[in-house]
């Protein structure tokens, strides 16, 4: 199969291992050979039968019938079109480019880089003293304006769940420009944008002037709002008013490590998050049943809960799973009061921190009638937070390809 | 549904007779706190000391008007312990001395609803967090597709109860009589909560348009799918409000219980049902919608399960899957055999149906596949469907509200005493 041995890069070795139905692509003599599985070649065959060009998506109606049975007959490399070319057992032929089979190797080395890159970047978790070490600043201008600095800001937040931007006006559109600027706030019962000023008579415990204990916002929905964005307005001229946050990814890491006993039992026990009330007439009561520590199936961490005022007086556990769980939750809110960075935003400031993954809170504070502290908050989704990072890294040449 | 409030009338009455008779308290093991009615036979309640304590209604550690706790958990003392107990027969309280030196009160009518007893935290979540859900075949689904009227669901509270308990339960529920304007997805959805927002908009129009990014725009045959799997928070229940059908041969609706499916691999191929619940497939939609690229991933399994092993979510589509697979090498072939077999399963098992002008069939995303078979537009006559979501934590929400409202109305019509505040998942 090797013949033309005109130049290095284009002396590409095509084979097949048939015990395990792959096909190996051998680059170079000094690399290791690219692997990919028959069945997942016949799956993403990119001719205009299998593959629709226009949608980006592979055709579905030959799904209905796949074979998983199907096995290739014939296989070969064009070294002019730098493409391989394979028969299939019923009758199709198809042919993949090199650059889109390089990008897609099964080898750990490449599926790893893939993840990091296009998937979701690698977080970083940090404790209280590092507060300094990661905190970084943008310009509420540049990230309108420039792409470059909109890149760096999303992927901060993913890494280190916490960006602070700076110099907005103090003007009420700030937070929808910026959402649009990624894509599109995301609505909860609240509504978009909501207001967070001392208001005696109200109906949720965020809009009291007194300290604010250590939270996520909204652990009662099963969809929890992703990234909080709280703008400025007019700071608290007391001495109270100081932000809070807390890194509770690096927190339960603490707790798997140091206290695993009090870390299985966050993890494993649901507790009863919920919020009663009403907004503009429409009546909630929402409720959702989840642990403190949210992991996937791998052990990694997805989701933090915690929320004195909405957690439920309702606990449906058995009751005596219910003591311990006390423990364990004392335990992390104590490791998570001593993890806690504290600084006091300014007029013009953007907070904005993974509601995932950070808990937050706020010291309690006095108005005044000349002083009326007001931040307008707001959430963004990961979702779409993240298509934003994928594109802007695709069109800013961010990728080595 | 006259027997359903009656017997929880009843259930209001009786628990009110139990509680005239004395009940007495005391602690157990120094940190439990039991309540027991002087009749044998009757349920004792036993309370954690260490949650009572955390639900103390007084001022200082509860905020009445956001209902939400404030007591000062940064001084909070886990070990806490209930020193002496007191019953009130009279006032129908429980008052209780701690070992910090704070004092509590609780209703009975609050304790019992919160009691720890099994089969009530069973009712609480089955009746009143999230109704269970009952899977069905293709050939059940002319018994378990409920239909209701569109302008009862919009002027009454009881419709649009049974109409969101129908979808809860089973999936799916129509909707017919809607009038043929575009407002109606909206209405309907703004009768429930709000519109959940996604990349493509807030409603979408499903035409037939030749040169669109997405697959479902195109007339072509739509093979059994659920929208959206490339979003970590997926779009929970899909309103389709049909304006104009086709009169062509194509345009029927195809629907399968894709958790009947699930149900089906885990009973008869326990090996397909052990890989498709855990590799990890890469979900995404690359394009563009109104000028503004996306590039949306998401990776998760066929069928999701939580860690008891219940359903929470269902993925698949054929043009959605991406051809980035992230997984070693030895899963591939396996992963796409059980696939295959989850695939042919559910083709098999599809119910075909086709909406009439004014139908809107709405159904839950995360747990039903959904297709259409092709069909042909002609010039007078184009298959117009108008769209929208709505997310379940907005429609839980409701249909908890809903609930508590019946269940007050029924209990004060028959006992003509004051109703609780909270909802009534007691133990009777």
């Amino acid at each position: 199969m090797l013949t033309n041995n005109s130049s290095s890069t284009s002396c590409v070795q095509v084979s097949r291992d048939l015990q395990q139905q792959l096909v190996l692509l051998r680059l170079s003599l000094d690399s290791p050979a690219l692997q990919f599985p028959e069945i997942w070649l016949r799956d993403n065959c990119q001719c205009n039968v299998c593959y629709m060009q226009q949608t980006r998506s592979r055709l579905p109606h030959g799904w209905n019938y796949l074979d998983p049975t199907v096995r290739l007959l014939q296989l070969s490399w064009c070294t002019e079109r730098k493409s391989l070319q394979i028969v299939w057992s019923d009758g199709h032929k198809s042919s993949y480019a090199l650059s889109w089979l390089k990008e897609r190797d099964f080898s750990h080395a490449n599926r790893a880089r893939y993840l990091r890159d296009s998937y979701r970047p690698e977080q970083r978790l940090w404790c209280g003293k590092e507060f300094q070490l990661i905190q970084r600043e943008f310009l509420y201008d540049d990230l309108l304006h420039n792409d470059e600095t909109l890149l760096h800001w999303l992927h901060h937040l993913a890494v280190y769940g916490l960006a602070l931007v700076r110099q907005a006006p103090l003007e009420a559109n700030v937070l929808r420009d910026l959402c649009n600027r990624v894509g599109f706030m995301r609505s909860t019962t609240y509504g978009d944008e909501w207001s967070v000023k001392a208001q005696p008579g109200a109906s949720n415990y965020a809009y009291l002037a007194e300290p604010l204990p250590l939270h996520t916002d909204m652990p009662y929905f099963e969809y929890k709002p992703s990234i909080t964005l709280l703008h400025t307005l007019q700071q608290s001229d007391s001495p109270g008013g100081w932000n809070l946050l807390s890194d509770a990814f690096y927190v339960a890491e603490l707790l798997r490590q140091r206290y695993p006993g009090a870390f299985k039992v966050l993890s494993e026990t649901p507790v009863d998050w919920a919020d009663i009330g009403s907004e503009k007439h429409l009546k909630f009561h929402n409720i959702w049943r989840a642990p403190v520590i949210n992991l996937d199936a791998n052990g990694r961490y997805v989701r933090i809960n915690h929320s004195i005022p909405q957690r439920d007086s309702h606990f449906s556990v058995p009751a005596e799973q219910v003591r311990p769980w006390y423990e364990a939750m004392a335990l992390f809110i104590r490791l998570a009061n001593e993890q806690a960075c504290t600084f006091k935003t300014t007029p013009g400031d953007v907070l904005t921190f993974d509601n995932v993954r950070m808990v937050h809170g706020r010291t309690g504070y006095d108005d005044t009638d000349q002083n009326v502290r007001h931040i307008v908050g707001a959430f963004l989704d990961w979702d779409i937070a993240y298509s934003r990072w994928r594109v802007l890294k695709t069109d800013l040449g961010h990728y080595n390809k | 549904m006259l027997s359903q409030g009656l017997r929880r009338a009843v259930s209001l009455l009786t628990s009110r007779t139990l509680v005239r008779r004395q009940l007495s308290a005391r602690i157990v093991d120094a940190t439990y706190v039991e309540l027991q009615p002087d009749k044998a036979g009757a349920t004792t309640l036993t309370f954690p000391g260490v949650w009572l304590r955390d639900n103390c209604r007084c001022p200082t550690c509860f905020h009445s008007s956001s209902q939400s706790r404030q007591l000062d958990w940064n001084q909070f003392d886990a070990s806490v312990r209930p020193l002496a107990l007191h019953m009130d027969a009279a006032q129908q309280q429980l008052h209780v001395r701690w070992s910090d030196e704070h004092e509590s009160s609780y209703t009975l009518d609050w304790l019992r609803q919160r009691s720890f007893d099994a089969s009530s935290q069973r009712s609480y979540l089955d009746d009143f967090y999230r109704p269970r859900t009952r899977h069905w075949a293709g050939a059940e689904f002319e018994q378990i597709a409920q239909r209701f009227n569109y302008d009862q669901v919009m002027s009454e509270d009881e419709p649009l109860q049974h109409w969101l308990q129908a979808l809860a339960v089973y999936g799916v529920a129509l909707l017919n009589g809607a009038p043929l304007d575009e407002g109606v997805v909206r209405r309907l959805a703004e009768r429930v909560g709000f519109i959940r927002r996604t990349t493509y908009g807030e409603e979408f129009i499903v035409q037939a348009k030749p040169g669109a990014k997405n697959y479902a725009y195109l007339s072509l045959p739509l093979p059994l799918h659920t929208d959206l799997p490339y979003y970590e928070y997926k779009p929970s229940v899909n309103i389709l409000h049909c304006m104009v059908q086709t009169k062509s041969r194509g345009g029927s609706n195809l629907l399968v219980d894709a958790y009947h499916i699930a149900d089906r691999l885990r009973e008869e191929h326990p090996q397909d049902f052990e890989r498709l619940s855990r590799t990890l497939v890469d979900w995404n939609d690359i394009g563009s919608e109104d000028g503004r690229e996306f590039h949306n991933i998401w990776r998760a399994p066929v069928i999701c399960l939580d860690a008891a092993g219940g359903y929470t979510r269902i993925n698949h589509s054929v043009p959605q899957r991406d051809s980035h697979f992230n997984v070693p090498l030895d899963q591939v072939l396996p992963w796409y055999e059980s696939y295959a077999r989850f695939v042919q399963l559910a083709r098999a098992d599809a119910y075909s149906f086709k909406t009439q002008p004014g139908d809107v069939l709405t159904f839950n995303n995360i747990r039903l596949l959904h297709g259409r078979t092709g069909y042909d537009d002609t010039e007078q006559n184009s298959r117009y469907i108008v769209g929208a979501y709505l997310d379940w934590d907005i429609i839980y929400s409701r249909l908890r509200v809903l609930k508590k409202r019946s269940a007050s109305s029924s209990s004060s019509s028959s006992s003509g005493s004051s109703s609780s505040s909270g909802p009534t998942a007691s133990a009777s």
